[in-house]
């Protein structure tokens, strides 16, 4: 009854959207019109023909800062997502399989991560480290490995159960085998839904980091950090608005993937809520 | 119990395993050259210790009730705390009732008008709730209806000309209404009005979807066409029947919520310069104020537990069945 994802339309928005930012990402330092760092006496432009986007309070061209912000981005997001997954996956599938002591550690861990608000545990991480985008991404990655430890645990826990498993144990598979060729394949769906879902909140939690100036450091063009920009002039309403329009659309393009891939894998559940946890 | 030992460990080792230097910190760049000034401040803090003794000292202060003295205040944090938690509860509670109201009458709606128009529609709108940036909403709200249209203040908890009603919770609205003192009501009501619709965006989103979900589990049961046979109007059967068994996991959900709340708060009340814990939290960490990082880390984790807690009593209250397995 379920269109295959690609079938859906929010999930060919969705992946339209973040083909384009993806591209722009790309091709960011030709089809930028300026360069984001240049300044100019041509401050606080409102948008007009020659400024798209208007000019920043040193000048800047805002068109040219956005489209630079993807560069740092959606990379940045790609990447941590893959370690926390990395990570996560690696302590959740240990967890669920051995159980005991090692699933004991992972788990009150993961609850004790759990027990801050993301982005205080962050905030206190940068802060301690220093702010920077580097120390900034390694807070992220330490508030989200646990959502992959829980789900990949619980998946984990439940196949290793399974009838299908225990038939292959049977058949004398070993069990490092029956976990890598019989356990894992299964795990994958819910975990590309997760780490889909997980590229949007990574983006917001970094952008929300250089919002506090705990992320990226001026002059970097970065959304966040422009947005807060805005924030110190905000009568110029352009300042803010379209780095935050920016992050709002990558975000969006991630939840609309994640959201139809779930339905896709899993037609039962069809729009349900969040991922791991809950 | 347990967990907040255990934070109250994470929250120490953070601040002080890491290479950040309090004593850099506190005392600015010049005075890092004076090695006098270092070593006299390390001992005034007890930071020549070696790490497990301060901690041990930490713990039996906290014990005590005695969570230490801010670095940048120079007042207990747990002065420091009664005084910024009180905004913060007046703004996380007015949040949450917002996205509970909206976001369960939304997903109530959905589910109703499931696979139609209404529901696509929603089902986008709800993605919108939880994908916004919580701090460039408020720089959008702030600037539409205080610097445009100038509806609502665009800062702080009152007008800088009206006093603040006499404490008694510490919450303004609520204290006002105490005092007789509609005005001064009227004014705090306005100034909550932007921050807590902003902060409850996301919890909307959230809510709205596990709402549509959990409703949908039940309201083709059996006994839910049982009352509509019986004659009941539609909304009698979806609010008495369908969304009483519906409520454990939106009740859940609404946990987890409020941990969404502290979270936003820290942006939120940055923008509206809500004197809350929030910025007290990034306030401290921003100058590596350990006793205060560790103060508001253990309150948090104590809300956190709170919330748990009262989920779990909504649960028995809800569900008979869940209150006699237990």
């Amino acid at each position: 009854m379920t269109a295959p994802a690609w079938r859906q339309p929010l999930a060919l928005v969705g992946l339209t959207i973040a083909v384009a930012w993806t591209l722009v990402a790309i091709f960011a330092p030709l089809i930028a019109p300026e360069n984001p760092l240049a300044e100019s006496s041509a401050l606080f432009q409102p948008p007009s023909a020659q400024h798209l986007l208007g000019t920043d309070e040193l000048g800047r061209d805002l068109l040219s800062r956005v489209l630079w912000g993807a560069r740092l981005s959606l990379p940045l997001a790609l990447f941590l997502v893959s370690v926390a997954l990395t990570i996560g996956g690696t302590l959740g599938g240990l967890a669920g399989y051995f159980g005991g002591w090692v699933e004991e550690i992972v788990m009150r861990a993961a609850d004790l991560v759990f027990a801050f608000p993301t982005i205080i545990l962050a905030m206190a991480v940068t802060a301690a480290l220093g702010p920077g985008l580097r120390n900034a991404v390694l807070a992220v990655v330490i508030v989200s490995w646990p959502s992959y430890a829980r789900v990949v645990r619980g998946l984990v826990l439940q196949l290793t159960n399974s009838d299908f498993v225990a038939a292959s144990r049977l058949l004398g598979v070993s069990a490092r085998r029956a976990l890598v060729r019989e356990v894992m394949p299964n795990v994958a769906g819910p975990v590309l839904v997760l780490a889909t879902l997980d590229l949007g909140n990574a983006v917001l939690l970094l952008a929300g980091l250089s919002f506090l100036g705990l992320g990226a450091q001026p002059p970097t063009a970065e959304w966040g950090s422009m947005v807060n920009t805005g924030t110190q002039y905000f009568e110029r309403w352009w300042l803010g608005t379209f780095p935050g329009l920016a992050i709002l659309t990558v975000v969006l393009a991630f939840n609309f993937l994640g959201d139809s891939l779930r339905d896709a894998l899993d037609p039962q559940s069809s729009w349900r809520g969040e991922g791991g946890g809950a | 119990m347990l967990l907040g030992v255990g934070i109250t460990f994470v929250a120490f080792v953070l601040t002080n395993v890491v290479p950040g230097d309090p004593a850099a910190a506190n005392l600015g760049q010049r005075a890092i050259a004076d090695p006098a000034a270092v070593t006299a401040f390390r001992a005034k803090y007890g930071l020549d210790r070696p790490l497990p003794t301060q901690y041990l000292i930490y713990l039996g202060h906290l014990v005590q009730g005695d969570l230490g003295q801010s670095e940048q205040s120079h007042r207990p944090v747990r002065d420091d705390l009664a005084e910024f938690i009180p905004a913060t509860a007046e703004l996380a509670v007015t949040s949450m009732l917002i996205a509970l109201v909206l976001g369960m009458s939304l997903g109530i709606l959905a589910a109703v008008r499931r696979n139609r128009l209404t529901d696509q529609v929603l089902r986008v709108v709800s993605l919108g709730g939880i994908s916004m940036p919580t701090f460039w909403l408020a720089l959008v709200a702030l600037y539409l209806f205080f610097f445009r249209f100038g509806w609502l203040p665009g800062s702080g908890r009152l007008d800088p000309d009206v006093l603040p009603p006499p404490h008694v919770t510490g919450l303004f609205t609520v204290d006002a209404l105490l005092a007789g003192d509609v005005p001064t009501f009227v004014n705090a009501l306005q100034h909550l009005v932007l921050p807590a619709c902003v902060l409850a965006a996301y919890n909307v989103g959230l809510l709205t979807r596990f709402t549509r979900a959990a409703v949908l589990e039940v309201i083709n049961n059996d006994y839910v066409r049982a009352a509509r046979a019986k004659g009941l109007p539609e909304a009698t059967v979806v609010l008495r029947h369908v969304l009483r068994a519906a409520l454990p996991p939106i009740v859940t959900i609404a946990g987890l919520g409020f941990a969404n709340v502290m979270t936003g708060t820290v942006l939120v009340e940055s923008i509206f310069a809500w004197p809350g814990i929030g910025q007290y939290a990034f306030h401290s960490a921003t100058t590596l104020d350990l006793p205060s990082i560790m103060g508001v880390s253990l309150f948090v984790a104590v809300v956190y537990i709170a919330v748990n807690f009262a989920v779990d009593v909504l649960y028995g209250a809800i569900d008979p069945r869940i209150r006699a397995t237990r």
